[in-house]
């Protein structure tokens, strides 16, 4: 349920939320819940994010009768849990620290030489499958380690358009940064993840 | 002329498609020149499949049971709250 729901399934699972049926939450409840802490864990810390989760899914159960379908149900939860979070942030006069300074990697800026080609270049080609990838188990422990050794703001946004698959301009909007902010921590972020499956591929040590 | 190091910086505009024509003509013919940035481009290509294929993070079920118990109050509450309207 975190990509694209066939617009059908979605219907009908809108329709019995509407009817107040409970296994139709519980389902919802699994199947979006993932995205949401994503998107509340960019602005809040862990606990505040879980409690900001729970209060929106009570929001839903009224909010629901309102959902017009302009979105779909996954962007129009994410945007409910980002303005509750914006408004939690704004009562507490915090903002969100975020590193939005451009650039490279360090470990992969000093791998370029004086004159910008590379001196240590990627040796080893990486499977063109991701699902063989996947299929080591050791390597996605370790991806598991890698995405939360991220910084929040980078793993949230490479959650919402990677494993989410939300577009640029939702991310954004829920995430309340730029474009050019956005696509500079998802830049950051692929880079340090790129860098852990090459160290793993070369060495089988995460 | 684009170096090595200027493409690594904008590999995932390049991959995402966020370039404009200019830039992206000049990573194509930096390309067809340079395998160390073909295989980086692949190899940056391949990570970020892994992320769209890699699980979205799970919420541990101590706290998908706690939204189950208060979805099923805040229900009960609206059903009394709607057969007194009613």
């Amino acid at each position: 349920m975190d990509t694209a729901v066939h617009p059908d399934i979605e219907g009908s699972l809108i329709e019995a939320l509407k009817q107040g049926d409970s296994t139709a939450y519980k389902k919802a409840v699994r199947g979006y819940s993932p995205g949401m802490l994503a998107v509340a864990r960019f602005y809040l810390d862990h606990s505040s994010a879980e409690e900001i989760v729970q209060d929106c899914w009570v929001t839903v159960i009224d909010a629901i009768h309102k959902f017009e379908g302009r979105s779909g149900l996954k962007t129009w939860l994410h945007r409910i849990v980002a303005n509750r979070c914006k408004n939690k942030l704004r009562s507490s006069k915090r903002e969100v620290a975020t590193d939005f300074s451009e650039g490279l990697e360090p470990e992969l800026a000093e791998r370029f030489n004086a004159t910008g080609r590379w001196d240590v270049p990627p040796k080893l080609k990486f499977h063109e499958s991701a699902d063989t990838l996947m299929e080591n188990g050791a390597l996605s422990d370790c991806l598991d380690k890698h995405l939360s050794a991220l910084p929040e703001t980078q793993r949230s946004a490479l959650m919402l358009y990677e494993a989410h698959q939300h577009k640029s301009e939702d991310v954004c909007n829920i995430l309340d940064v730029s474009a050019s902010n956005l696509r500079v921590l998802l830049h950051r972020a692929r880079q340090k993840i790129f860098l852990m499956v090459e160290t793993f591929q070369e060495t089988g040590e995460c | 002329m684009l170096m090595c190091r200027d493409l690594a910086e904008i590999a995932s505009d390049y991959i995402d498609g966020e370039l404009s024509a200019r830039q992206n003509l000049s990573v194509k013919m930096h390309l067809m020149m340079c395998q160390d940035c073909r295989t980086f481009i692949g190899n940056l290509r391949a990570s970020t499949r892994l992320m769209q294929a890699h699980s979205s993070g799970h919420p541990d079920e101590e706290l998908l049971r706690r939204i189950d118990e208060r979805i099923s109050e805040a229900l009960k509450t609206r059903r009394t709250r709607d057969n007194d309207e009613e």
